[in-house]
């Protein structure tokens, strides 16, 4: 199969598998709920500024991305699929697969974690959309990309769960910083130039993160 | 001397420093040599 | 090798002597004083040993990440346990380096930790050192510890050009004042210092430097005579 056959197959397998089963999606779904809920018992009807709302946004798709987004290459070792995918497919089929159903996923999570905001939150205003839209783009891809690599990494690993955010905290932190602050002009209603220089590191972070990946991965993948 | 020192007190924190310092040198170029001691036994074997 | 030990005992011993005994003087003369800086005055002696302390652990850093990719490339054991002793010796400077400037700061500005640039990005070396260490015990097999480790020791590398040039620009927190101007946010700065505090500064860096490659090549000695220990056992 060429290359991008091979990947558009690993991306529908996998979409597949999760639909099939819809454990990964109810959960991370309930840990989205319960995670809002939590900070809405905590803040009741406090007036938050800007910048502690788009921290706790964040935070909320920082653990919900840690407690989902493994599953693609775990899964695949629980499942003792992984030599099978080996034979199959070559190494940047299976990375940019995975790569691409984690992008998926994580813009389906922030989606709903957006949803969840504007309702639960009336201070959740978002005045600059431009700015929110594509920071959320932007984030949602940055953090599919370290994590793949991640997770990657620690399926083959002896302690997983724990291990995935302690690895991708380090890796993370420029995106995060970067996004929180872009997320707290966007409900601030700056004007859209104000981010470009988010919007530039994001973008930078984007593509050093996948081509890193994507040179590493073949050292990950094969024994 | 100790009126000295008790002038200029700065002086006091060199000397502690210092000791502290040679303590940890000596330390080091002991195990130094020990290591290599250990080094050339593994290697008669 | 024995060039750099003994070079290391005298830079060092030089920078404990004129660091700490060179007077501090209102109208400095010539080179064994010292001008009194503004907030700063003795404390200012932090920065002979402070300062090497976060070079030593991102030189650390550097060469795990550099014995890394040798053994990517190489597969040469022998590699991994250079990264591996590397990575141990620069969280060893790491922890001293923040808990130095954690107290120099508590002096200084007020509170153990403020979240200044600087501290911020020492603090996730830390975090990469600590995730570097729980990775290679999560892992049983040799030759798969050496080769992600590796892997990892890479990918944190290259956020660390983020912390260096960017973060400055948008955290743009309080710069530690006397230290002047910052061309970013590692312990590498650019200093205004008078030239002989500078000559200081610069002798404890090389020094400090000599003493990391010491202590590497005693750790790596004492870790490859474990190795084949171990072999024989087996």
């Amino acid at each position: 199969m060429n290359f991008i056959t091979s990947t558009l197959a690993i991306v529908s397998k996998d979409i597949h598998s999760e639909l099939r089963t819809r454990y990964a999606m109810n959960a991370l779904l309930m840990f989205i709920v319960t995670s809002v809920a939590t900070i809405l018992f905590a803040l009741r009807e406090d007036e938050v500024s800007t910048e502690v709302l788009s921290g706790m946004f964040w935070v909320v798709i920082f653990f919900t991305a840690m407690s989902g987004l493994s599953r693609i290459f775990v899964s695949e070792e629980e499942r003792g699929t992984t030599m099978a995918l080996q034979l199959v497919a070559s190494p940047s089929a299976v990375y940019f697969g995975k790569l691409i159903f984690n992008c998926g996923l994580t813009l389906a999570l922030s989606s709903a974690v957006t949803i969840l905001y504007l309702v639960a939150f009336p201070m959740f205003v978002i005045k600059s959309m431009a700015i929110f839209i594509l920071t959320i783009f932007l984030g949602s891809i940055g953090f599919a990309a370290a994590a793949t690599i991640i997770a990657a990494i620690i399926a083959k690993a002896n302690t997983k769960g724990t291990l995935y955010p302690v690895l991708s905290f380090p890796i993370l932190i420029p995106l995060i910083m970067t996004v929180m602050k872009s997320t707290a002009r966007a409900l601030d209603g700056e004007i859209f130039t104000t981010a470009l220089g988010e919007f530039q590191i994001l973008a930078s972070y984007l593509m050093i993160m996948i081509a890193g990946s994507y040179l590493l991965f073949d050292y990950v993948w094969k024994e | 001397m100790c009126e000295f020192l008790n002038q200029n007190q700065m002086y006091i924190v060199l000397v502690i420093t210092l000791i502290i310092w040679s303590g940890i040198i000596w330390y080091l170029v002991r195990i130094d040599k020990k290591v290599g001691q250990i080094e050339k036994r593994l290697k008669k074997d | 090798m024995r060039f750099v030990k003994h070079s290391a005992i005298a830079f060092i011993t030089f920078v404990i002597l004129a660091g700490i005994a060179i007077p501090i003087v209102p109208q400095p003369q010539g080179w064994l004083e010292f001008p009194i800086i503004p907030g700063l005055e003795e404390k200012v002696r932090s920065i002979f040993f402070h300062v090497p302390m976060a070079w030593a652990s991102v030189l650390g850093f550097l060469s795990a990440l550099y014995y890394g990719f040798r053994y990517l490339q190489t597969k040469d054991f022998d590699y991994d346990i250079k990264s591996v002793s590397s990575a141990g010796l620069g969280m060893m400077f790491c922890i001293l380096a923040t808990v130095t400037g954690s107290i120099w700061a508590k002096f200084n500005w007020g509170s153990f930790w403020n979240w200044d640039p600087r501290e911020t990005s020492i603090f996730i070396l830390l975090l990469i050192y600590g995730a570097y260490f729980a990775l290679r015990s999560a892992l049983s097999s040799d030759e798969v510890r050496a080769r992600l480790s590796a892997v990892y020791s890479i990918l944190a590398g290259l956020t660390a050009p983020f912390f260096i040039f960017v973060m400055p620009r948008i955290v743009g927190g309080l710069h530690p004042g006397a230290k002047g101007d910052t061309a970013g946010s590692t312990p590498v700065a650019q200093l205004h210092m008078p030239p002989n505090m500078r000559f200081v500064f610069i002798v404890g860096l090389v020094g400090f430097s000599l003493l990391f490659v010491w202590l590497l090549d005693m750790r790596v000695r004492i870790a490859r005579i474990e190795y084949q220990i171990s072999l024989k056992e087996n």
